[in-house]
């Protein structure tokens, strides 16, 4: 084991965080507050020590010397390499991780057992991140495993009602089967090459390599929930606590997403070919998630359905950027992730926040919330203009970076693209004013102001003060962006 | 000097937007005057912008936004801009002061000020944004701020689905203009509007004939052209008074200033040329409508509302003439059309606040108890049936006689006949609210002085400025030579 050992240092602080809640939670009476404080410092720490490999890559990219890397490539071995992309996701997934553990601080209290929600929330990171991090597919598919086992238990963490067990158990089927596909895959690309560690340009050449590459897109493909591999997702976003929720449609989700791009460029697979797909797939995201967005009187389920969309909005734009080759439509579809991990996260929360004080599960039962919770209405309603693209939030510029983009390609399947979105877009305004409405509609029966917590109040703030800054300032969260677009780098 | 009232205009009432969300329920007291000062700010900025515009100079401002997407904070004001920026900034100041009066202070207060100034804010920076980017951001603006006070601040149940009917009505025609802006920028390659009014460029002629259409529909939607129009009657009855004036009286003629901004002034005339006569048509038929509506209608707010629909026919009627006369009046019309719209719709907030009632059959016979109301009517109706020497005779003389100029006087006939019916609707309107018998049972209340003081003035603006229009008729020449490539000199 040699390299960079500030690399291996988040990982080891997360993992070793877990199991020290764990054991601090088995041995001792904690109150659930002492917990998420903890998680939270956890979480921080974690971005503390991400710093220097950011800072590193960040010379490393200006300069053209080697990014970091940790471990040996050796087959046993673990292999960790500081890649743009997977830093900036990581330094993402953590940021939210903070907000959640902050927010869980009230919201996990009426669950008997918040013991067990922590600990599982940092293995689910620690999972995803090291899914970004490294650098050879063994790892990946362990990493993965990592990731998803926690979301499994996760989803069903309020197990007293059937509908928690049975989207957890769902997502447990199909995700065990999508990381089955892709051990299938890594086994099939080691077969045709003999190597596993990243990049593997000859994989696509190699014998049975074209079908690893397939059995990999399908894995992450229902990992990323990429149409028609999505029918677990609005199960497990709408059934699961909305911290959890928030975590897997802002973060987890996309992340897998952009990873399922940046294994399939590192295989050999042509960004011609990879783009086309992406664009015929986002069709098909967009408009089936718009759709059923339309019909849903649950919440949750609404903003699952459109998770699915903003993904096929994602997947346009880098659809459009890899075929075409237009940098400036990477950057765009970027920045749509990194604003909408924001949105979704400040989505969710807000929906909890509702659910929490009003045991508001149903949009009907919205009505009232600007009179109960002021603040949660104006959050929620934030987030949801900013995710319909209302100007002058961070979903407009997204569209408009987006449109803007794709229009140089000056090729039909852009322009019907861009009719589609905006259709799209204008398809989704059907069900995000609605709830708007309803947030700023008088209660139907009389209610009185509740008190929102500190703990609930304060992840909102930030986040939505967040959302504000990158309205009015997307160029900062535009660099953010660019350091995705070097796709490339491992 | 110029730089600084630039940015003056825009920002002093965002900040005290700002300001008063976050003071939130404290300054609910005090919101009323801080809005109000906010207002005149913004009104003697525009104002004294006045001498360097008369000095030949444009003053414009640039400042960097967003570098990596190469979009910058552009502001410029030019005599294309001037008509429209007093307008709104007149309008959003009378809408103020006349909240006063109308809007019953709680704890909310803070926040209907502050919408109401951030709607403001969204017109008079769709006016003065030099770059399409920022552009859009303001037109959205003034849409949500409006569509805000409309949902919470409206009369009646059903003001959750109109506010949502106007929305995504609007929003339809926004996404128009949308696609619009981005073929523009992606023919120039910069979001800069003097970019694009300078540099040569050029689209290929099917691309130019689809963005001039989505133009046109896009911004006809904003002006409630027939049969784009269904989102105004709804909208304009249920938003609060003070919300109906500036969306009468101001948002609507931003539909125009988008017409003038994008065709007019970035297409040539040979361009153009093919949509004039259907543009005429279309305000033909929506004056028509417009009138013919106003004229079955018994709610009072909703017999002005329509009156919209008809005056909006005019202007789109002058644009579509393509020649200075016409397009002069028009630009002429919108002044005089917001201030006899702002006059019109106070009147009928007064009758509303007095007797409580808004249906044309249960009202009558006013005259007597609100005399000074009446006055105010009779000169608001007079004024826009096209009476002289009112204000609005001025601008449907231009209109008409533009259209005599073209090759359609079969339309220029029709319309100018057409604006009989509106004689039909003002005079029953008026006639019937504060003439004849007055129904026994009906009561009526006094009236917050405010509300009557800012109805009386805006009466006084209307006669004074149809006697002395001279002023107005510079302000709208000066704009024509930057229309049509040029081609108007």
């Amino acid at each position: 084991m040699s390299g960079d050992l500030w690399l291996v240092l988040p990982l080891a602080w997360l993992l070793a965080g877990a199991f020290a809640l764990g054991l601090i939670g088995r041995l001792w009476q904690v109150r659930n507050a002492t917990l998420a404080s903890l998680t939270a410092i956890i979480c921080l720490g974690g971005l503390g020590l991400l710093w220097p490999s950011l800072i590193q890559t960040h010379t490393a990219l200006h300069t053209a010397t080697p990014l970091l890397t940790w471990g040996d490539a050796a087959p046993g071995g673990l292999l960790l390499r500081a890649s743009p992309a997977a830093l900036i996701l990581t330094g993402l997934s953590l940021s939210l991780g903070v907000c959640i553990a902050v927010y869980s601080g009230r919201y996990m209290e009426r669950d008997a057992r918040y013991v067990t929600y922590y600990p599982l929330l940092l293995l689910m990171l620690t999972g995803l991140i090291g899914m970004l991090l490294t650098a050879d597919l063994f790892n990946l598919y362990l990493f993965c495993e990592l990731m998803s086992v926690p979301g499994y238990v996760l989803v069903a963490f309020r197990r007293h009602t059937d509908t928690a067990v049975e989207a957890g158990f769902k997502y447990l089927v199909l995700g065990s089967v999508a990381t089955l596909t892709m051990l299938l895959g890594i086994t099939l690309i080691y077969r045709g090459t003999g190597q596993l560690t990243l990049p593997l340009p000859t994989a696509v050449r190699a014998p049975w390599g074209r079908a690893g590459i397939a059995c990999l897109l399908v894995g992450l493909g229902l990992k990323s929930g990429i149409v028609p591999l999505h029918t677990w997702l609005p199960d497990a976003y709408g059934r699961a606590p909305s911290s959890i929720s928030a975590m897997l449609a802002g973060v987890i989700s996309k992340s897998t997403l952009v990873l399922l791009i940046r294994l399939c460029l590192s295989l050999g697979v042509p960004a011609r070919d990879l783009g086309l797909l992406l664009i015929g797939l986002s069709f098909l995201n967009m408009t089936l998630g718009n759709a059923m967005a339309l019909g849903q009187r649950n919440t949750k389920r609404l903003l699952a359905y459109s998770s699915i969309a903003q993904a096929g909005y994602m997947m346009f734009a880098l659809g459009v950027g890899l075929r075409y080759a237009l940098p400036a439509a990477l950057e765009a579809g970027f920045f749509l992730l990194l604003a909408h991990a924001l949105l979704k996260g400040m989505a969710f929360l807000s929906k909890g926040a509702c659910h929490f004080y009003t045991d508001a599960t149903l949009i009907d039962q919205l009505r009232g919330t600007w009179t109960q919770l002021p603040l949660v209405a104006v959050t929620f309603g934030l987030a949801l203009a900013g995710l319909a693209g209302i100007p002058p939030l961070a979903g407009f510029a997204a569209k408009w970076f987006i449109l803007a983009a794709g229009l140089p390609a000056r090729d039909g399947l852009v322009y019907a693209g861009v009719a589609i979105f905006l259709l799209n877009s204008l398809l989704a305004l059907g069900y995000y004013l609605p709830l708007i409405v309803r947030l700023f509609s008088p209660p139907t029966q009389a209610t009185a102001r509740r008190a929102l917590s500190g703990w609930m109040a304060a992840p909102l703030l930030v986040l939505s003060v967040l959302t504000l800054f990158v309205s009015l300032q997307p160029g900062i969260c535009l660099t953010c962006a660019r350091w995705l677009t070097h796709l490339e780098m491992w | 000097m110029e730089t600084v009232l630039l940015i003056v205009i825009p920002s002093v009432p965002l900040l005290v937007a700002l300001l008063l969300t976050a003071f939130g329920k404290r300054a609910a007291r005090a919101a009323q005057w801080i809005a109000g000062l906010g207002a005149l700010t913004t009104l003697g900025a525009t104002f004294a912008l006045l001498p360097a515009l008369h000095s030949g100079e444009t003053p414009s401002i640039v400042l960097p936004w967003i570098p990596a997407a190469n979009i910058q904070l552009r502001l410029h004001v030019d005599w294309l801009t001037l008509p429209f920026l007093v307008t709104e900034a007149a309008v959003t100041l009378a809408a103020t002061v006349y909240s006063w009066g109308y809007h019953h202070a709680d704890e909310r207060s803070g926040y209907f000020y502050a919408l109401l100034l951030l709607f403001g804010v969204g017109m008079s920076g769709t006016t003065l944004a030099d770059d399409l980017f920022l552009f859009y951001v303001f037109w959205e603006l003034m849409l949500i701020a409006s569509c805000l006070l409309i949902l919470v601040w409206g009369d009646g149940e059903r003001r959750g689905a109109i506010a949502l009917k106007y929305f995504i009505f609007t929003h339809i025609g926004s996404l128009m203009v949308l696609v619009g802006l981005l073929v523009l920028y992606d023919a120039v390659g910069s979001d800069s509007l003097a970019a694009l009014r300078a540099e040569s460029w050029a689209l290929a002629p099917g691309l130019a004939t689809t963005v001039l259409t989505l133009f046109f529909v896009g911004f006809c939607v904003k002006m409630a052209i027939f049969p784009l129009h269904l989102w105004l009657p709804d909208a304009h009855t249920v938003a609060p008074m003070p919300v109906t004036i500036m969306l009468a009286a101001a948002m609507l003629s931003m539909g125009t200033y988008g017409i003038l901004r994008f065709p007019f002034s970035l297409f040539s005339r040979a361009q153009l040329e093919p949509f004039g006569v259907y543009l005429m048509l279309a305000g033909l038929v929506s004056e028509i409508y417009g009138a013919l509506m106003a004229m079955a209608e018994q709610d009072v707010k909703r017999i002005i509302a329509y009156s919209s629909v008809s005056q909006m026919g005019y202007i789109l009627f002058g644009l579509g003439t393509l020649n200075r006369v016409g397009i002069e009046g028009a630009t002429l019309h919108v002044i005089y059309h917001a201030i006899v719209k702002a006059l019109l719709f106070m009147v009928t907030g007064l009758v509303i606040r007095a007797t409580g009632r808004r249906n044309l059959k249960a009202l009558g016979g006013l005259g007597g108890a609100m005399p000074l109301t009446t006055v105010c009517a009779a000169i608001g109706a007079l004024s826009i049936l096209g009476m002289p020497p009112l204000g609005v005779f001025n601008s449907e003389w231009m209109i008409f006689s533009g259209g005599f100029e073209t090759a359609h006087i079969v339309l220029s006939v029709l319309t100018l006949f057409g604006s009989l019916l509106t004689v039909v609707y003002a005079l029953r309107f008026a006639g019937t609210i504060f003439l004849g018998e007055r129904p026994s049972e009906l009561t009526v209340e006094s009236t917050p002085w405010v509300m009557r003081a800012a109805t009386l003035l805006l009466a006084g603006l209307l006669i004074i400025e149809g006697l002395f229009p001279a002023t107005l008729f510079d302000w709208a020449a000066r704009g024509l030579p930057l229309l049509l490539k040029g081609a108007l000199q």
